[in-house]
């Protein structure tokens, strides 16, 4: 009854994860902010400004569209911009009046809306036509700050947009195939410690097989996610090529396996072979990529999705698939360990 | 170019708002749940066979040589 019920538990874990992927919907934020090239004019003031656009994603601009403020931001330095019209829910379009002097050329666009609350694009604007004196001060605005009344949402990052889903079913793949791994680690390391039986070894080949199709399924998932957000399929990276090479020399295993016909000679060399692998595993995949210059995140001094980014919302989904895809594999696995054995009691009775 | 795809078709307007994504996650979970039930159905029949396996091999071993 314990056996089936943390089975169901896995599933019904995934089963949870899978109506949060296609569910929940993403957060508001802000895309672009671009100068139009025309000149427009402010409402209530009698002078031309240089109108930019500003667009954002899944805002709510429509609504109380007069209560929408548009900041510009330099370190503490605050411009608010007037607001020429509001297109739709997701564009507007603002008048530039800065003076001619600024203090910076490169600011932050901030925007604040009673529904969607502060919107922030980092380094949204560069301005090339104004003269930078470094020292000069203005007197900030007062900025009316809302708090978001969204539902549950999942949070907005740059570039990632709606991608951010994928990290439920890309990143659960790898920890379940580490988990795997290790399974194997150390089923290796009990077989060549008890020569006369088999069994570890049945173990170690079985969680490997697994282990290879999460990894395979991590790459496939992988390479969709780096399409989205990078422009490519793979990319020259140090850690998506050691991933690839980890895969690789688990295939490897495998391969060793079917070459060796005598059954003690192929479980003790496959153990030792098998214990390299691991230690090329952690080498590849956890130590070299956070010593070189890697896009992908958690590596080389790229923030990962951790207590920086990873908010409440997504680890209520996060925390979850880990648990439920590792359950999944670890089902999958003892299914494989348990015909494997029936193969090993065939081959006793032939 | 991505933010010009995202923009013109956001998920919330084709995917949720047009009702695909019920679509797309009861597939899913279809998969999912005829996964589960091919395993436990795997796993019983393996039992089975590995039982009546042992018990060949017993009988195997106590037959007079």
């Amino acid at each position: 009854m314990i056996q089936r019920s943390w089975k169901i538990g896995g599933l019904a874990l995934l089963g949870y994860v899978l109506c949060m992927i296609f569910f929940v919907p993403l957060g508001p934020g802000l895309l672009e902010f671009t100068s139009t090239g025309s000149a427009g004019h402010v409402q209530d003031q009698d002078r031309k400004v240089t109108v930019y656009a500003l667009t954002g994603f899944g805002t709510h601009w429509t609504e109380s569209p007069d209560q929408l403020t548009v900041v510009l931001r330099h370190g503490t330095q605050l411009a608010s911009l007037p607001l020429i019209e509001t297109l739709d829910a997701t564009h507007v379009l603002v008048g530039m009046d800065l003076p001619y002097t600024v203090p910076s050329k490169s600011w932050d666009v901030l925007v604040t809306h009673p529904v969607d609350g502060t919107l922030l694009l980092e380094n949204g604007v560069f301005l090339q036509d104004r003269f930078i004196d470094e020292q000069t001060k203005w007197a900030n605005p007062e900025i009316a700050e809302y708090p978001a009344e969204l539902p549950f949402h999942f949070p907005y990052q740059p570039q990632i947009l709606e991608t951010i889903r994928n990290l439920m079913l890309h990143v659960p793949m790898w920890f379940t195939m580490f988990l795997l791994m290790g399974i194997s680690f150390v089923a290796s390391i009990r077989q060549l410690s008890t020569a006369h039986d088999l069994h570890q070894d049945t173990k170690a080949e079985a969680s490997v097989q697994i282990g290879l199709l999460f990894g395979a399924l991590g790459l496939v998932t992988g390479s969709l996610w780096a399409r989205y957000t990078w422009g490519a399929w793979w990319v020259d990276d140090p850690q998506l090529n050691g991933a690839l090479v980890t895969v690789l020399v688990y295939a490897g295993y495998l391969v060793l396996r079917a070459t060796i016909q005598n059954i003690r000679l192929r479980a003790r060399l496959s153990s030792v072979y098998n214990l390299f692998a691991f230690v090329i595993l952690i080498i590849l995949l956890m130590v070299l990529p956070r010593f070189s210059e890697s896009l992908h995140p958690g590596k080389g001094g790229n923030p990962g999705f951790n207590s920086y980014d990873l908010d409440s919302s997504l680890r209520a989904v996060f925390y979850p698939a880990v648990l439920g895809w590792m359950m999944l594999g670890t089902w999958m696995y003892h299914v494989r360990l348990k015909a494997s054995s029936i193969e090993r009691k065939l081959r006793q009775l032939q | 170019m991505n933010h010009l795809f995202f923009q013109i078709n956001p998920l919330e307007g084709f995917f949720f708002g047009s009702g695909k994504a019920m679509v797309v996650a009861g597939v899913a979970i279809i998969i999912l749940i005829g996964l589960g039930l091919w395993l436990f159905r795997m796993e019983s029949r393996l039992q089975r066979l590995n039982d009546a396996l042992d018990q060949r091999l017993n009988d195997a071993q106590n037959q007079p040589s």
